[in-house]
């Protein structure tokens, strides 16, 4: 499984995921970082991050250790509390490994067991470990994504923090956040999506252009959000259509053994295309779930990140302006010289305002044009990449179907 | 005993057979057929001597009268029925030379397609003409020994497009009537059923008859609770005792309960498969009766549609089989201008319903109880086969409906992505990459229709037909069960005979000369019953392995039919599919 995964990621984070991979020079051996192993334990996947670099800070060029998601989501998180980044995209994080539903439906298939044939099951749950198979490979792709990026960042690939979850042999014990912590997670996450609101309510923004992003970017993100549930309901209605062949196949070669010589071989061969044409179903439908779904999701949560940083911007200017304020207020307040101090302070206050204000607002016209860009070309070569899949499935379908009904009228 | 309905066994069929082989002769189409014909003549003539065909029930066709060659021969080729016979239309098509089951008529014609033979006058035996498709049984002619009645033809079950093959078959039946079966082959019904030319078109005989009936039109008559679907039931025919060549009627379903029902009765007896009806179905009608024209949603306009098409696939299946289409409640049932008597009894609420629910529990009952000693080791294995048939299609439509479900998941699915993309593209900022994304929702949009039509497929050609052979099954069940009936009456006479002999020695050992005088003619009586009953179960027991016969092979066709067609669609919606993206491609491409 290394090494089949080996072959695929690469080339598909490199491709898919991350537009940016395209532009960039990947031969940059400064930091280059991947995950050459994973390992599924019970509940927890161990990947095992590999990192080969040419720069000094490093202790050695070349070095792994073993990472678990948390610690992912760890490293994410010091990014995006981290005050100097305001102005970047975060990478989002990768989702949580989630096996819940192939382990599911495995089960349900325990269950049923006996109510169907040998290979009736037999299939079944080879097609069930393929799933989970796939959702193996996905999860550490896009893992291995998220690292790819901060790696090629300019400025996050020399976070501190960064390099000590990619060096620290140890365990980083990053626990997973305590009920305590969650709650208060949770209200944080509730007040900054209710500050997000007032802010969007109240907050004028000075430049047309950010204010132009802002209401496109929030369209955006509710469209592409509910084309992804969409494209998600189609590739499972796919599958399933693909795994209902199983059965199908089954119960007519069960029928052909029923029919005796006159039939059978003719239901036979009907039985052999049904399960082949069903791979290729299944096929159809996982090709549509990476190249289309895959892509409109990791568009969603990069739009989820860009509008943070909007977010973060706004705050920032809000903050901006109350500093002007209180800076007029405290002049106003002490047109005696006795309290400079206080001048001094809202000064200093409005001047670190304006400054942060300006710089994030800087980065962030960077970054939205990039990430415009990188949506653009991942789009377009997952576009492509999928109508040149299903074509190629179709026609498999078709010449299967065809070669069936020619055989078939000669007995 | 018998029927009263079949003429007595041989002889009468001959006579009868007769009558057509004189007709038969003259319209003999396929010129093979016209050198049997004389043979065929003979063949009546000596309807004893032919092999009781139970003892071969495959090789029956080959009546000692007919040269198997010539039916084969004729078999093979699509016959083209040449008009020879005026009446055999010459449709051109392979007809499979309608094996003319009737005794008598063996001509035969080996119309690809069933071609029906029509005697009607001859009382229904008919010649099993299964010409359903393809039933190259001709077991039909040769039955002249069999006893009168007519192979319990099994309709073909598969309509095919409907349409039961029927293929003008000038039926060199209707030998009374004068021949003048216009050869008028309703070409146009053809190109169903003629496709398949089935070499073994057993049917021999000389029927050219064609008879294709559609369902068409469901209307809503009246209203509210009091309201029904009323159908219109075009026939287009050539057979000759159908007073025009191309009408139609409209009938409500009960009417095609009530048809139903008397077939059943007066048919089932003899061992022939009788054809199943459409269900009723209280939700369905009761979901139209109270709605309104206007708001026909789509769930009720399902519900018409399948309806419409099993009322279709039932009419036609009935038609095709000889002896049924000869019956006089048919042709009223297909003919009659004015409104049909209310067959109340078909009502599921009455009081007849509740009768018939009774009488349906005990046959069940007793299907369980009584264990008939089974002699005939054909009837052991066929019977087994039937019942493992009926499990094994059960489970295969099970999960056919499951497909059909997913598949019309999908293509909900779909529809909802395309416009989800839709959307999408039109928020989307970059021109080109909006325009791709347009397109990308057009193509989803295409490929929905193209899953749902083919949804519609699986559901029609596959699961609807699966399900209709389940049905056919359960019929041929019920004609199984019929002769496990008469052999149970058969044990009853006999038992009873021996209590009445027992009775008549008691009464000579005492002595009572009245008593014995009463007692002999119960004997007698008996004795003469016990025969009957037992000639009635050899007779039924032949019945049904011709009908079974014909059952087969037409089943076989039927099936293979059905799954080329699917296979068909299939492979057309996934070029459909190529389309489609291939379209798309250079617009994906054409992002700047």
């Amino acid at each position: 499984m290394m090494d089949g995964m080996e072959d695929v990621l690469p080339s598909e984070t490199n491709g898919t995921k991350s537009g940016r991979s395209d532009t960039v020079d990947l031969n940059d051996s400064t930091l280059q970082v991947d995950i050459s192993d994973a390992l599924s334990e019970r509940e927890k996947v161990k990947f095992t991050v590999h990192t080969k670099t040419t720069l000094p800070d490093y202790a050695k060029p070349e070095f792994s250790v073993v990472r678990q998601h948390e610690e992912f989501i760890w490293l994410h998180d010091r990014f995006d509390e981290n005050e100097d980044y305001a102005g970047y995209i975060i990478p989002p994080p990768p989702p949580r490994p989630d096996f819940d539903a192939s382990r599911e439906k495995l089960q349900k298939l325990g269950e049923g067991e006996g109510s169907m044939t040998k290979e009736e099951f037999s299939k079944m749950k080879q097609e069930l470990e393929a799933e989970y198979l796939a959702t193996f490979k996905k999860t550490v792709a896009m893992h291995e994504v998220f690292l790819t990026r901060l790696a090629q960042h300019t400025v996050f690939r020399n976070d501190h923090n960064f390099k000590v979850f990619l060096e620290y042999e140890q365990d980083l014990s990053v626990r997973t956040k305590n009920k305590k912590e969650k709650v208060e997670g949770l209200f944080k996450s509730f007040n900054k999506s209710t500050d997000e609101i007032l802010l969007a309510a109240t907050q004028k923004d000075v430049d047309d252009y950010f204010e132009r992003e802002k209401t496109f970017l929030l369209e955006y993100h509710m469209a592409i959000k509910d084309a992804t549930t969409k494209a998600d309901k189609m590739t499972q209605a796919h599958k399933s259509v693909a795994d209902s062949y199983i059965q199908l196949s089954s119960g007519l070669s069960q029928l052909g053994t029923i029919e005796g010589p006159r039939l059978e071989k003719f239901i036979n061969k009907v039985a052999d295309t049904f399960e082949k044409a069903r791979k290729v179903e299944g096929r159809v439908s996982s090709d549509e779930d990476l190249k289309l779904s895959d892509t409109l999701r990791y568009y969603v949560r990069d739009g989820s990140a860009a509008k943070d940083l909007l977010y973060r911007r706004l705050r920032c200017l809000a903050n901006y302006e109350q500093a002007n304020k209180n800076l007029d207020r405290a002049r106003a307040k002490n047109k005696d010289v006795h309290a400079p101090v206080d001048v001094a302070d809202a000064e200093l206050a409005q001047q670190n305002a304006c400054e942060k204000f300006e710089h994030i607002s800087n980065k962030a016209k960077e970054e939205l044009n990039d990430l415009k860009a990188r949506r653009v070309t991942a789009f377009k070569k997952n576009l492509i990449e999928l109508a040149e899949l299903e074509l190629k499935h179709a026609k498999a379908q078709a010449q299967l179907l065809k070669s069936c009904l020619q055989s078939l009228p000669e007995e | 005993m018998a029927d009263s309905r079949e003429p007595p066994p041989l002889f009468n069929d001959d006579k009868e057979d007769d009558n057509d082989d004189l007709f038969s002769s003259a319209v003999q189409s396929p010129v093979s057929e016209q050198t049997t014909t004389p043979e065929d003549q003979r063949s009546p003539e000596d309807p004893l001597t032919p092999p009781p065909p139970a003892a071969s029930l495959t090789p029956e066709p080959h009546n000692p009268g007919t040269p198997p060659d010539l039916f084969e021969s004729v078999a093979e080729g699509p016959v083209v029925v040449q008009g020879g016979s005026p009446k055999l239309s010459s449709v051109p098509l392979d007809l499979p030379a309608g094996g003319n089951g009737g005794e008598g008529k063996q001509q035969p014609t080996f119309f690809p397609t069933p071609l029906q033979e029509v005697s009607l006058e001859e009382e229904g035996d008919e010649p099993d003409i299964f010409d359903t498709m393809s039933s190259p049984k001709l077991q039909l002619n040769q039955d002249t020994s069999e006893p009168p009645v007519p192979p319990s033809s099994i309709l073909p079950p598969m309509g095919a497009p409907l349409t039961p093959p029927v293929v003008p078959i000038t039926p060199t039946a209707t030998p009374s009537l004068t021949p003048n079966i216009t050869p008028a082959a309703p070409t146009p019904v053809t190109p169903v059923a003629v496709a398949r030319s089935s070499p073994e078109q057993a049917e021999g005989d000389g029927g050219d008859e064609f008879i294709q009936i559609t369902v068409s039109d469901p209307q809503k008559i009246g209203d509210g609770m009091s309201s029904y679907m009323a159908y219109k039931v075009t026939t287009k025919t050539n057979v000759s005792y159908f007073r025009k060549k191309h009408w139609s009627v409209m009938r409500r379903f009960s009417d095609f309960l009530g048809l139903h029902r008397k077939l059943v009765e007066k048919h089932l007896h003899s061992g022939r498969v009788i054809p199943p009806a459409p269900e009723k179905s209280a939700i369905g009608t009761t979901k139209i009766k109270l709605g309104s024209d206007k708001n026909a949603d789509s769930g009720s306009l399902d519900f018409i549609e399948r309806r419409r098409a099993a009322l279709e696939r039932y009419m036609n299946r009935t038609s095709t089989h000889p002896t049924l289409r000869a019956d006089p409640d048919f042709r009223e049932f297909v003919e009659l201008d004015a409104e049909l008597p209310r067959a109340t009894q078909t009502s599921a609420l009455s009081s007849a319903g509740v009768l018939r629910l009774l009488n349906r529990v005990g046959e069940t009952v007793n299907k369980m109880t009584f264990k008939m000693d089974e002699s005939d080791q054909w009837f052991e294995e066929r019977t087994q086969q039937i019942e493992s048939l009926d499990a094994q299609l059960r489970k295969l439509h099970a999960s056919m409906e499951r497909l059909v479900n997913y598949r019309r998941e999908l293509a909900l699915s779909t529809a909802a992505f395309a416009k989800a993309t839709a959307v999408l593209s039109s928020v989307e900022e970059h021109s080109s990459l909006s325009r791709a994304l347009h397109q990308l929702s057009e193509s989803t949009e295409r490929t929905q229709t193209i899953h749902h039509a083919q949804a519609d497929a699986d559901f029609y050609v596959l699961s609807e037909n699966t399900k209709d052979y389940i049905q056919l099954i359960s019929a041929v069940k019920d004609v199984f069960h019929e002769r496990v009936k008469t052999f149970q009456t058969w044990q009853h006479a006999q038992i009873t005979l021996a209590k009445k002999r027992e009775a008549k020695a008691k009464a000579e050992l005492a002595g009572r000369m009245d008593k014995v005088q009463q007692a002999q003619e119960e004997v007698t009586e008996w004795e003469g019953k016990v025969e009957r009953s037992q000639e009635e179960f050899e007779r039924i027991s032949r019945a049904i392995k011709k009908e079974m016969e014909q059952f087969d092979v037409m089943r076989v066709k039927d099936f293979r039919d059905m799954v080329i067609k699917y296979l068909e669609d299939l492979m057309t919606s996934q070029q459909q599919i190529i389309k489609v993206w291939e379209t798309f491609i250079p617009e994906a491409k054409a992002i700047s």
